[in-house]
């Protein structure tokens, strides 16, 4: 799949003018008729936000698979074109596309869709705002989506479960030549290792023991070393089979400097095997191993902060990251594939369950979002040699209620037990504020390792 | 020496052309190399010269000096190979499990606690047919504390599906180790070998050794073979060890059939010990029995059966019995694991009672393991032989000439005393 070009919206830079929608009436209206607009501009009462609804020109777009006589297609150019003659104006590509992407316009007498008006789009012209802007190569999103999509179509994830979104995206990026290490839990439990002797993935790929992960990498990773072969070592585990039963292994992999790629999904507690309480599962949250009851309110525990742990072993490249902030993980998988070449590097993904957290599948995103903008799960990165840094700004950040309303994992909390979350939310924040703000130099005496201690003696 | 006979039960005849032919004859070329070194050192130089890419090390006493040498073999360039000192021997065998599955032909070595530590990627080397060498320098399991020699930690594990190999002297420690990468790499085989040394007498015993030519070692050895049944190999991409049968899958069949498998490698095993040790004393001219050694069967009306470096003092004092006219002889086991049955079934036949000196326990049974293990293969012998059970060499306890002195007396008494359900606890009175 080539790179193809899109009309990108900012919804933070939209006034809501409409240019744009006039812009398209002019653009393919004719001495005949008056167009209907291809792009809507539409207020959301709710957040007060204007939206758009024009045609994304789908990878796969549903519009021209429901249609009955093949009238629409999607173009080598990347566009969805529609094609009059075969047209039987049944309007089921209106039901089928779930963006508004296509209309039935009463005045031209068929449904009309946006073609980008063949390379220089009128709407994105006429926004004087920058909302709207004509991205053609070379974006982001169409780098990665010329990669190869190295999981099978159908995984077997909970509905709405983001921990699908972070395996096909980081696999894609890591690329084929790479071992694949997917301990047990929730990542094989979708079908990574295969099910019934179907393969889930195009890598080759195995069942570490949950304790072992960072050990047999090492092992694998080494072995092609010494053959002259730079393979990739890449982990996908849950935060049991991180920080819980396999952080022995995980300590031992990053304190040797490994050259591994280790990436922990951390839904907070061993949600695979039915919502039990791990090491990660945040104060006063219910799960199966702490119940609610007469003398129980959840986890009398906070949860031990795995990748500030990870910083303290001086790895090569640390950092967190959400789904709801999907730029900031590209730019963070890219440094820690590039770090995992020199030693080990240890991404931590905050990852919403939607079965144990008991929140609508529909919401995950929106609860990765709120964990972050809350401060809850504070955006961080750390580089051996620049110290930690953090991703966006954590000045202003929602209430925590914020975010514990949307979780029915917290529906329980009393008063004193939410004045807990927040207390320890605000020393974890004050923690980060500190570490992002000392003097590199007094980082390195910090997180002391020993290449940094003598780079230091040098420079004197 | 010695009077060792070999044995030749109908699975463990030699199968090549000519191996039969003529006495045994050397075919090292130069003077071999002569070394005065403990079993630990011993063992270090086996590995160098099996050249492993991989070793992966954690220590524990009385293991510890043989990572040392391993190590400082590898700083000086005497070894190349991959040394990972991980950080623990749970971690050490699961670095061998990604290096085998990546092609590397591996090492460690472990013991006693460090092996329990090690049970569950241990559990699953076997399983995975993983063709890795490990030595296991026996010592016995805590509590009591305890950090000296005995066999309980070998023995636990008896089940899990190793192929295991007990040595009896400092040089076949280091000539086993290296016939045990063509035992684990063979096709047919496929399977992680235990080489076997006892803590203390063999880990720290020094005597002289012969240390055999590279060159001819890499001739007897030939490549690595290691993951041509599963691979993690970005140009071989295959899963290995997906999830299998279960209520909704594709029926136990599978799942049979890897366990089956197992056992069918663990059979064959059988046949390529006796194979690979019939080579090895054609190539570098020392012989030991490969599966069961029979000592001064001949004439004997009853036997002790030994395992590892206790059958040195075992067969002083046989000898000395011998010449005072007892008719007592003494059987090796050297191949413990996959069970040598025809092998030990011959030998026992050729007595009318035994005695079985253990150094572990069976908790189970009220006796040791290795008498467990001959009371299962007395059961394939055409008459009934009285089979006593005495316990002896537990924690580092020195197992004399004398403590075999009074096993042979009390083996002696079975042929007309009916045999005592109750082990015999040999140091048991040695304060």
């Amino acid at each position: 799949m080539s790179a193809t070009p899109t009309i990108a919206f900012d919804a933070a830079r939209c006034d809501g003018c409409g240019h744009c929608m006039n812009a398209c009436v002019s653009a393919k209206s004719s001495d005949a008729h008056r167009a209907q607009p291809r792009i809507q501009i539409l207020r959301d009462d709710e957040s007060g936000r204007w939206g758009i609804a024009q045609c994304r020109q789908c990878g796969d777009p549903r519009c021209a698979s429901v249609c009955p006589a093949a009238a629409l297609e999607k173009g080598d150019d990347g566009i969805v074109a529609w094609d009059g003659k075969r047209c039987v104006n049944c309007l089921i590509c209106t039901a089928g596309c779930t963006f508004g992407g296509i209309a039935f316009s009463p005045a031209e007498g068929h449904v009309v869709k946006c073609d980008q008006c063949e390379g220089a789009p009128q709407c994105v012209a006429a926004c004087t705002r920058g909302a709207l802007r004509y991205v053609t190569t070379a974006t982001l999103y169409n780098r990665w989506g010329e990669l190869e999509d190295l999981f099978v179509p159908g995984l077997g994830g909970c509905q709405g479960c983001n921990t699908e979104l972070i395996m096909r995206h980081t696999l894609r990026r890591v690329g084929s030549n790479t071992v694949l290490a997917t301990p047990p839990g929730c990542i094989p439990g979708m079908g990574s290792v295969g099910y019934n002797g179907m393969l889930g993935c195009k890598v080759p790929v195995f069942h570490p023991l949950l304790t072992n992960t960072a050990s047999m990498l090492t092992g694998i990773r080494r072995q092609y070393k010494r053959k002259g072969r730079n393979v990739t070592a890449l982990a996908l585990a849950g935060d049991g089979g991180a920080g819980d039963v396999g952080f022995q292994s995980l300590s031992g992999a990053a304190e040797r400097g490994e050259q591994i790629l280790f990436i922990c999904v951390d839904n907070e507690g061993y949600m695979n095997t039915g919502a039990q309480r791990s090491g990660s599962t945040t104060y006063g949250a219910w799960t199966a191993t702490t119940p609610i009851g007469e003398s129980a309110r959840g986890k009398t525990q906070d949860a031990k902060n795995l990748p500030l742990l990870m910083m303290w072993h001086g790895c090569e490249y640390v950092a967190t990251a959400s789904t709801a902030f999907m730029e900031d993980f590209y730019a963070k998988l890219e440094a820690a594939l590039d770090a995992s070449q020199r030693g080990f590097a240890y991404l931590h993904l905050y990852s919403p369950c939607t079965s144990g957290w008991r929140f609508p599948s529909a919401s995950n995103i929106e609860v990765a979002r709120k964990a972050v903008e809350t401060n809850f799960a504070v955006l961080w990165d750390y580089r051996r040699d620049q110290g930690l840094k953090l991703s966006r700004d954590i000045d202003a950040p929602l209430p925590v209620t914020e975010y514990l309303k949307l979780l029915g994992k917290f529906r329980h909390l009393d008063a004193t037990q939410i004045a807990h979350i927040e207390r320890h939310v605000a020393e974890q924040e004050q923690v980060l504020r500190e570490l992002a703000a000392m003097h590199p130099r007094e980082r390195r005496q910090v997180v002391g390792h020993q290449s940094d201690l003598m780079a230091v003696d040098l420079d004197q | 020496m010695n009077e060792v006979v070999e044995k030749t039960a109908p699975l463990t005849e030699p199968a090549a052309e000519g191996i039969a032919q003529g006495p045994d004859k050397a075919v090292t070329k130069k003077e071999p190399k002569i070394l005065v070194c403990d079993g630990n050192e011993a063992a270090a130089w086996g590995v160098v010269l099996s050249r492993p890419d991989m070793v992966a090390v954690y220590p524990i006493t009385p293991q510890s000096s043989l990572a040392e040498y391993v190590a400082q073999f590898v700083a000086d360039g005497v070894l190349d190979a991959e040394l990972v000192e991980a950080e623990g021997e749970h971690s050490v065998l699961s670095v061998l499990h990604g290096a085998a599955l990546a092609g590397a032909r591996t090492y460690t070595a472990s013991c006693g606690q460090g092996l329990a530590f090690m049970f569950e990627p241990y559990f699953r080397t076997p399983n995975l047919r993983l063709p890795i060498v490990m030595s296991i320098v026996n010592r016995d399991g805590i509590t009591p504390q305890c950090v000296w020699g005995g066999q309980q930690d070998a023995m636990t594990v008896r089940e899990v599906g190793w192929v295991q190999l007990f040595c009896e002297t400092v040089q076949e420690v280091l000539d086993t180790i290296v016939m045990a990468y063509r035992i684990a790499e063979d096709r047919s085989v496929m399977l992680p070998v235990n080489v076997n040394h006892d803590g203390n007498y063999l880990s720290n015993g020094i005597v002289r050794i012969e240390l055999p030519e590279q060159a001819e070692v890499d001739d007897f050895l030939g490549a690595p073979d290691v993951n041509w049944h599963a691979a993690l190999d970005p140009k071989r991409p295959m899963g290995v060890d997906p999830l299998t049968g279960g209520a909704t899958g594709p029926g136990p069949a599978l799942f049979v059939g890897y366990r089956r498998g197992h056992c069918e490698g663990m059979q064959n095993a059988l046949r390529v010990i006796v194979d690979v040790h019939e080579e090895w004393a054609r190539r570098f001219g020392r012989r030991y029995a490969p599966l069961v050694e029979e000592y001064r069967l001949d004439g004997a009306d009853y036997a002790l059966v030994t395992i590892g470096s206790m059958a040195g003092a075992a067969k002083d004092a046989v000898d000395a019995a011998r010449e005072r006219g007892e008719p007592v002889g003494l059987i090796r086991i050297k191949t413990l694991r996959p069970f040598p049955l025809d092998a030990m079934v011959t030998a026992l036949d050729k007595v009318r009672a035994v005695g079985v000196v253990d150094r572990a326990v069976s908790y189970g049974w009220n006796s040791g393991p290795v008498h467990q293990e001959t009371l299962a293969a007395l059961q394939y012998c055409p008459h009934r032989v009285p089979c006593l059970s005495l316990i002896g060499g537990l924690a580092g306890a020195d197992l004399t000439e004398a403590h075999f002195a009074h096993a042979i007396a009390e083996t002696a008494r079975l042929l007309v005393s009916p045999c005592p359900r109750e082990p015999v606890w040999l140091n048991a009175e040695d304060r």
